[in-house]
């Protein structure tokens, strides 16, 4: 299915934007992915910290919600810029992406830890006092964290390691 | 300074980490840290620039995320000594290599200036949503030298 996908974005105008941009403008490849690095520290500086909090590691002088409340949009923020800083490389070159197999860990991971995110979120606008209050909270709560700051992670190591799978898991032709 | 760098590219670890997936193991784990200590210490700058977490104490935000962000930058220089010696005469005479430790310096610059200078004075702005120009001028200057860092060290690769 990804591999339709890029083979109908290749040849097509979209790509072709991407190209010219990519191509064209002298330092425009590192200023974008610039822009994704500034964007994937807005999410180790929101949701990562969050969840460091709830295991009890740092920022142990404010709550967990009033945390949660004022870092969360950062997270949600980083989200479109990510996706956009991202996307005009895959439209320049949609064939070497729709083959690398870590391309698509990174978006399984990514989406896993959307969803834990969601639901950090949904319990902390439900019961502010969720993170704080006695049991289920703590046990529970700490695992969807370490599960969070996992994820998180994750998907920023497969990031980097899509330009290696070129090198490393040479494909079939 | 060039016989040094060819001395660090000869060295064991710099040939076995440049031909092994050590490197792009260890370049991953540099992306995580390096982002985390720019996400880490934007909390301080926005405070610092009376942006975000204005109802906190400025000494309280300092004090809880500094020790991440020195954690981070031990990570980050762990990281990349290594990588740094697999090509050392190429790093050393890549411009944006050359941009990255000047901001990095700025950087360090900047932090010891208000640690030494701006941060003995705080007992009078700490609580204030808006602290002084000293400080506000501080969050601001860390904010676009690491920024400058990040851009400066991502553009390494593309100089070949």
């Amino acid at each position: 299915m990804l591999e339709q996908l890029a083979s109908r974005i290749d040849g097509s105008a979209l790509q072709a934007g991407a190209v010219y941009l990519l191509s064209q403008i002298r330092g425009f490849p590192p200023m974008i992915q610039t822009v994704h690095l500034l964007a994937i520290a807005a999410v180790m500086g929101s949701i990562v910290l969050i969840d460091l909090r709830i295991l009890g590691l740092a920022l142990r002088g404010q709550p967990t919600s009033d945390l949660a409340r004022r870092l969360l949009p950062w997270t949600w923020w980083a989200l479109p810029f990510l996706f956009v800083s991202g996307i005009i490389f895959v439209l320049a070159r949609p064939q070497r992406y729709a083959v690398n197999p870590i391309f698509r860990l990174k978006f399984v991971l990514l989406a896993l830890a959307v969803i834990v995110t969601l639901a950090l979120h949904r319990v902390t606008a439900r019961n502010p006092a969720y993170w704080e209050g006695p049991g289920g909270g703590r046990v529970l709560g700490r695992m969807v964290a370490a599960a969070s700051l996992l994820l998180w992670v994750a998907v920023v190591l497969a990031g980097r390691w899509i330009a290696y799978a070129d090198y490393l898991l040479p494909s079939e032709e | 300074m060039d016989p040094l760098w060819e001395w660090l590219e000869l060295l064991p670890l710099a040939q076995y980490v440049g031909e092994s997936w050590w490197f792009p193991l260890l370049e991953s784990i540099h992306v995580v840290a390096a982002t985390f200590l720019v996400g880490a210490i934007a909390m301080l700058d926005l405070r610092l620039l009376g942006v975000a977490a204005t109802q906190h104490r400025v000494s309280r935000i300092a004090s809880e995320i500094l020790p991440w962000t020195a954690a981070a930058a031990v990570v980050a220089v762990v990281t990349g000594v290594p990588l740094f010696t697999t090509r050392a005469t190429h790093y050393a005479h890549n411009t944006a290599f050359q941009i990255k430790v000047l901001l990095l310096v700025l950087a360090a610059v900047n932090m010891l200036w208000f640690h030494l200078r701006t941060e003995r004075g705080i007992a009078a702005w700490d609580n204030d949503g808006t602290p002084v120009t000293g400080a506000r001028i501080a969050g601001l200057c860390s904010m676009v030298l690491w920024a400058g860092v990040l851009l400066s060290g991502r553009w390494i690769g593309h100089l070949i």
